[in-house]
């Protein structure tokens, strides 16, 4: 007789947010086996932005990729087709850059956050998270004029300015959310039950984050600093005085952790950011067309973005790739199910934080 | 632990956070992004906005007699990103985006009527293009 028992987990499922295929051989309840498929939402995307779409038109195409890291997405692009045609960019607009890229990471971090608790059963907590996370949604409406899908970086710059109206509602913002985060935070580390669902459980260590090629937040939770605001000056970090965030014990709270930590680096960085935005102009006139190869890395909320491009100066690129965090982790996802108690399996992919809308494109 | 059960308490008694949306309308911030506006008087027919639009929802169709131009708009298929409006010559600025609407008022176009328009505006063009060709060889005394 067979001993072991197939369990299929999505591609849709109440407690997956995201379209993602998981199928667990288990034994009795623990996960031994596990396969993945990542691919129910591709768009073809990569194909629509070299025939379809002009260079200056795909910077908003890219966006369309995910709704969560759209920003990200888009000046990873904008950067590499810059560094195509030689373009400069006003420090202003760098700078305005980088506010907008780590209110992306809080509100996508928040998010994450929210559906962890949700997915251990603290629906109150959700519902909490969640209507924080309002208030740096309101920051990002107020400065890029829309929610989600922001459209707030072109090549050469900015698209909007920043006024002192605005400057001071994001403070405001910020500085409310400093204080319902920390609330948060303390719920994440005291909390009995959720100590419970989260401490011990979808452990990897080091060596198999190494090994297995986990990025961003993931990897940084099992003790790996790795991160490439760190690593690579695409945006003025390194003036801001960037410090990444590890822990060690690679378990669903560590991550947790990781994540909060970084809303208040975020909050830090954007802070500082405003405290010394340099005066100028926020867009560069755009001259000539992209030539050559490039590629660019940039930091998403789930870990490093890749873009890949190469143009023989028309008007349309002739390859853009994008290689996108979730994608890189998905063998790390799988080595931290392996083990774990096929009940706690949702509460583990939901501290993945994955975005399978970026990794079928 | 008692602090959680403290809040929970006090968010039995406190009013929702949602808001009571129909009636209620949601605040809008200034500068929001909405429906492109277009003020043909101003436009110097110079179809920047057309070339620049990444969804293409701005099209113009030319008359094959009098070669004028006329703006045609989707407001279903437009993002709001107002590359359009940064595209618009300085002289011209015939282009605007409204910040309080964001849904069409009206229902110009299906899918079907766009797509022929989509058509028509190339083959329009590309019409007069050869016209305008075919009169200048006209004009133009063979040797």
């Amino acid at each position: 007789m067979k001993k072991t028992i197939n369990i299929p987990l999505g591609s849709q499922h109440i407690a997956l947010l995201e379209p993602v295929r998981f199928s667990f051989t288990c034994e009795n309840e623990t996960i031994v086996g596990v396969e993945a498929d990542v691919g129910y939402v591709h768009r073809g995307v990569e194909l629509a932005c070299t025939t379809t779409f002009k260079f200056k038109q795909v910077g908003y195409v890219v966006a369309r990729v995910c709704g969560l890291c759209a920003i990200i997405h888009s000046t990873c692009y904008t950067l590499a087709a810059e560094e195509l045609m030689g373009q400069e960019v006003p420090r202003r607009a760098s700078y305005l850059r980088l506010i907008a890229n780590e209110l992306d990471r809080i509100h996508s971090h928040m998010l994450c956050l929210a559906h962890t608790a949700e997915n251990a059963g603290f629906e109150a907590l959700f519902m909490r998270t969640m209507k924080d996370r309002e208030l740096v949604m309101e920051a990002q409406e107020a400065m890029t004029g829309n929610r989600v899908q922001f459209d707030y970086v072109s090549i050469g710059g900015v698209n909007r300015d920043i006024t002192t109206d605005i400057e001071a509602l994001i403070r405001q913002r910020l500085g409310l959310l400093k204080e319902k985060v920390g609330e948060i935070k303390e719920l994440f580390e005291n909390n009995w039950s959720l100590s419970l669902k989260y401490k011990g459980v979808g452990i990897i260590t080091a060596e198999n984050a190494y090994r297995n090629s986990a990025l961003g937040p993931l990897a940084r939770a099992s003790g790996i600093d790795f991160d490439v605001r760190n690593e690579s000056a695409y945006l003025p970090y390194g003036e801001l005085g960037f410090a990444s965030v590890t822990m060690s014990e690679g378990d669903i709270h560590a991550r947790n952790m990781v994540r909060l930590l970084e809303v208040f680096e975020s909050i830090r960085l954007i802070e500082s950011a405003l405290d010394g935005l340099p005066e100028g102009e926020i867009a560069a006139k755009v001259r000539g067309t992209p030539e050559g190869e490039s590629y660019m890395r940039v930091e998403a909320p789930r870990g490093e973005c890749f873009y890949y491009l190469k143009a023989s100066k028309g008007q349309y690129l002739d390859r853009v790739r994008i290689k996108t965090p979730t994608f890189g982790s998905v063998p790390a996802m799988i080595e931290a199910l392996k083990g774990a108690n096929y009940a706690d399996a949702p509460a583990i992919i939901a501290s993945f934080d994955p975005c399978l809308s970026c990794t079928a494109r | 632990m008692f602090k959680a059960l403290l809040n929970a308490l006090k968010n039995l008694f406190s009013a929702p956070a949602t808001l009571n949306y129909p009636f209620v309308s949601s605040p809008k911030h200034q500068g929001a992004r909405g429906l492109i506006l277009f003020d043909e008087p101003k436009c110097v027919w110079c179809l920047k906005c057309e070339e620049v639009c990444p969804p293409g929802a701005i099209r113009f169709t030319q008359d094959r007699e009098s070669y004028a131009y006329t703006y045609h708009y989707n407001p279903y298929l437009c993002i709001y990103c107002a590359e359009c409006v940064r595209a618009c010559p300085d002289k011209a600025q015939a282009l605007s985006q409204c910040s309080e609407l964001s849904r069409p008022t009206s229902d110009p176009f299906m899918n079907d009527a766009w797509f022929a328009l989509e058509k028509e505006a190339e083959d329009s063009k590309e019409a007069v293009k050869e016209l305008k060709k075919a009169k200048k060889t006209e004009e133009t005394p063979q040797p």
